[in-house]
């Protein structure tokens, strides 16, 4: 099977139109982001996240009108009962999160000021009401904290498996619970509203700190692929490919703006990864160029050159692309809530990695490459026409 | 058949079998590949640890000891009043000199600079000691943090000093946060000092009723009031003797106990150097009441009804669980000064199991389409291509699993990622050798070409990615440390079984002796 039989594109030719789009596409970002700013998530504004799943119906509008401006929305599915709270960031260090769930929980359990919260606490402290009760008659030794610790164990794993209790059926039925274990559960504990799935909290020195770190990492990145690439190749080149992946990493950061996304600190990495991923298909036709260049004798412009080198590695830009696109999609379809962010922007950035190789680097190059020329006429390279069929690009008047 | 060929078989199939070992779990490694927080559910913690306590509390120090000193030598006590977290400011009484007081300084403060302004003596403590108090007062809240861990049976804690005055703190497989937190937060500062007078039902009403001249030698704290059923029904305050004879650094052992009403209580015992000064402490102030200062609040105060010399206990309002969370943190000893939580991430277990469960579920799906894909394109190619792919999942997990990296869920992402460019490996080798092809050249040719000409290439895109992993290790915590972790180590493995493996798969089918005349790719 093959994708393209003996591909003859002139690239070269539609770059303007690749420029023009490109800059469309940046600019709709830039002014969707002045005018209704970036979604900056909890790693980079502070404040806090903490994710809660309920026995019930969700309390959505209880939790709109607790003080503190938190923003309640759904997590996952609607039949997943689960909700993302966001606290925003506050000038004093704290535990944000942590007050803010002890508060709730006190607040929707009445009961916990008698009983224990099963869906609360952790095997830990369960281990510490069984031990204290000794239902099995185990004693005071060092085994039968372990058994303890053991049973708690797995009520809490089988919590884990269910997402929360619903019934004290469920606890009772984990292997081991005997009927006096299971009545020191009816008696001394109780099933509370929420089970806390994360929370996470982040004060304004490290949100601060942070995005240091993460602009940082973004531009060394991005020079030091544009060192590598001039090391291996060519000056041309080098800026040619650091505008390659500052193109991607805005187009990613303008799909990020548009579509609302967090940008968080998986975002970060994801574009960082693009940063990686996007000057492959850059690589491999500068290398087919370099060879080309050995191999041909007919003296060929830097336009006719990459439009040969990338005709010729046309189908394996495509089948990686491909490829990896794939898996994204897999990851971004069944990968969960927790990295839907990361998925989508690397998704967007192996898109925008593709296209730009094919149609913004080449511009770049070959403007540069024109621009030097004009400034020594005397010494440009007589144009011949192309090998292999490939029509010489048009060259401007 | 070539006998090199098999040499680099066994070569193989040795790989495959040391990394296939390393990911099987076994009894006593039942979890090959370390869990991040994020997949096995935990907490992880940045504190501040509030040093410039520690500082004051070494100036507050050195005010006492200046007082004491010049009372034993005759001296009237000056007045000193703390006017930094660094300094304090000591005032000789009206016709006496400085000159005594400044002795006393340089004989028994040597940490402190002594400055005179005006009639006035300015003590500061040097700037080299405080930042080694600061520096001590770290690594000690790091020490007590790590026994109060440990105490809690955490396994395979994190607790490491960052920074000036920062502890990252990481607990993998912690369910409960809020008692976690807790019991690493408190300061438990404990200690056994004289009541002066109280109870009062405000401080303000405490404050006046001490007389004028003791006003400076007691602090007023609240105090839980309780019924006589040992429930909490308010807050009533006592003034308590600034004096500190006996503090938790004297307590051996503490544990709960059941006390008389069934009540837990907390029984400690005193170290050889704390039983004298709590023997002296209670023999002189029988009939007087002793205040059990924790953390700046008064536990309680019992009545001393004869010595003690090396064991008590404590009675409180406490539930159970307080009472062991307090002799737990007895037990490991105070914090030299409290803490602030800057960031906080907690996972809990049921979000984790949920996240590996969709990791697994995406990688597996995106491998079979990765395959299904790959088959179909390449045809007997393709086979190979995928035998390197398996090989490179092995060598990626087994590698985790030697190294003891830590899998996370972007670092699953990061597998799959790797897999989709490990492909890239394979693809540019089959289309060069289908581009040899096609200039008329053998199949051995063809396949010699392919892999030589694409040999640079490979390496070339290789090393860009890696220099961006390696910023992303740098820049990362975490979770994307692991992502980081997990692409550096596929990259490897997929130069290694693009050159290594698919090549010797096509020389196995396509030997050189027998000049195969098709290839299917």
């Amino acid at each position: 099977m093959r994708i393209f039989d003996n591909p003859n594109y002139d690239f070269i030719k539609w770059r303007w139109h690749a420029v023009v789009f490109s800059l469309i596409v940046i600019g709709i970002g830039v002014a969707m982001f002045l005018t209704q700013g970036i979604n900056l998530g909890v790693d980079f504004a502070g404040g806090a996240n903490i994710v809660l799943k309920f026995q019930g119906e969700p309390p959505v509008a209880e939790l709109r009108a607790r003080p503190g401006n938190a923003t309640i929305q759904q997590y996952g599915r609607a039949e997943e009962r689960s909700l993302l709270i966001r606290l925003p960031q506050q000038k004093t260090e704290g535990d944000y999160a942590g007050d803010f769930v002890e508060a709730l929980h006190k607040e929707m359990n009445p009961e916990a000021a008698a009983k224990h919260d099963l869906n609360y606490l952790g095997s830990d402290r369960l281990t510490g009401l069984l031990q204290q009760a000794d239902p099995d008659n185990r004693g005071t030794t060092p085994a039968a904290g372990e058994y303890y610790l053991d049973l708690a164990r797995r009520i809490i794993a089988k919590r884990s498996e269910l997402g929360i209790f619903t019934s004290m059926d469920q606890p009772r039925s984990v292997s081991g619970v005997t009927t006096k274990v299971a009545e020191v559960l009816n008696t001394r504990t109780f099933l509370g509203q929420f089970n806390v799935l994360s929370q996470e909290t982040v004060g304004p020195q490290v949100g601060k700190q942070l995005q240091g770190k993460a602009l940082w990492a973004l531009i060394a990145s991005s020079l030091a692929m544009g060192l590598y690439i001039w090391f291996r190749f060519d000056f041309v080149f080098g800026v040619a490919a650091i505008l390659c992946i500052i193109h991607d990493v805005l187009v990613a950061m303008a799909f990020l703006v548009l579509m609302r996304l967090e940008f968080s600190l998986n975002v970060v990495a994801a574009l960082l990864t693009i940063v990686g991923y996007s000057i492959n298909d850059t690589v491999v036709t500068y290398d087919r160029v370099r060879e080309n260049k050995k191999k041909i004798k007919k003296p060929m412009s830097l336009a006719e050159h990459l439009n040969l080198a990338m005709n010729q590695t046309l189908s394996r830009t495509i089948l990686t692309s491909g490829s990896v696109f794939l898996v994204l999609v897999a990851l971004l379809i069944f990968g969960g809530e927790v990295i839907r962010g990361f998925s989508w922007i690397l998704t967007v950035g192996v898109f925008s990695g593709t296209y730009s190789t094919l149609l913004i680097v080449p511009a770049v190059a070959v403007a540069w490459d024109r621009w030097n020329e004009r400034r020594r006429p005397a010494g440009a390279a007589a144009r011949v026409d192309a090998p292999n069929g490939i029509p010489a690009p048009k060259r401007r008047a | 058949m070539n006998r090199n060929i098999w040499w680099k078989v066994l070569l193989i199939l040795g790989v495959l079998a040391v990394f296939t070992v390393a990911i099987i779990p076994t009894k006593s490694n039942p979890e090959p590949i370390r869990r991040g927080l994020d997949l096995k559910g935990g907490i992880h913690l940045k504190m501040r640890v509030n040093v410039e306590e520690a500082l004051r509390l070494e100036v507050d120090q050195a005010m006492n000891t200046l007082r004491t000193q010049a009372l034993s030598q005759n001296l009237p006590a000056p007045v000193s009043r703390r006017v930094t977290n660094t300094a304090f400011v000591a005032a000789p009484p009206a016709g006496v000199g400085t000159g005594e007081y400044e002795r006393i300084g340089r004989d028994h403060l040597p940490a402190f600079e002594i400055t005179r302004t005006g009639n006035d003596l300015r003590y500061t403590l040097k700037s080299t000691s405080a930042k080694d108090l600061g520096r001590d007062t770290v690594e000690q809240a790091k020490e007590a943090i790590d026994r109060r861990v440990n105490a809690l049976g955490v396994t395979e804690p994190i607790i490491v000093p960052e920074g000036e005055d920062r502890i990252v703190i990481q607990l993998p497989g912690v369910d409960d946060p809020a008692r976690v937190k807790d019991i690493i937060k408190t300061t438990a500062q404990l200690q056994f000092r004289m009541v002066e007078s109280g109870p009062m039902p405000t401080p303000q009403a405490m404050f006046d009723a001490v007389p004028a001249n003791k006003r400076a030698e007691v602090d007023i704290l609240p105090s839980d009031r309780s019924d006589e059923l040992g429930r909490k029904v308010g807050v009533e305050y006592f003034a308590i003797n600034k004096n500190v004879p006996v503090s938790g650094r004297d307590l051996k052992n503490a544990r709960v106990e059941k006390g008389q009403v069934g009540t837990p209580v907390i029984g400690f015992s005193l170290t050889p150097d704390g039983s004298p000064k709590f023997a002296t402490l209670t023999r002189s102030n029988i009939n007087r009441r002793l205040a059990i200062v924790l953390d700046n609040k008064v536990v309680s105060a019992p009545n001393i009804e004869s010595e003690i010399t090396d064991s008590g206990i404590i009675k409180g309002s406490f539930t159970q669980q307080e009472a062991s969370d307090l002799a737990l943190v007895l037990r490991s000893g105070s914090l030299p000064a409290s803490l602030t939580t800057l960031e906080e991430r907690t996972v809990g277990p049921s979000l984790g199991r949920d996240s590996i469960q969709k990791g697994f579920m995406a990688t597996a799906i995106g491998f079979v389409l990765l395959v299904v894909a790959i088959i179909l394109y390449y045809k007997g190619a393709g086979v190979n291509a995928v035998l390197a792919l398996l090989l490179n999942l092995v060598i990626l997990l087994g590698m985790m699993a030697y190294f003891n990296a830590t899998l996370t869920l972007p670092g699953i992402a990061g597998i799959i990622l790797t897999l989709g460019m490990a492909v890239d490996s394979n693809v540019l080798v089959f289309e060069r050798i289908r581009e040899e092809m096609r200039e008329g050249k053998t199949v051995r040719a063809s396949i010699e070409q392919g892999f030589s000409r694409a040999f640079a290439t490979i390496i070339d895109t290789h090393l860009t990615t890696i220099i961006s992993a390696l910023f992303l290790f740098q820049f990362g915590t975490g979770p994307i440390k692991g992502f980081a972790v997990t692409l550096l180590i596929g990259l490897g493995a997929s130069v290694f079984t693009a050159f290594f493996v698919s090549r010797m798969i096509f020389d196995i089918v396509y030997r050189p002796t027998e000049r195969p005349k098709e290839l299917s790719i």
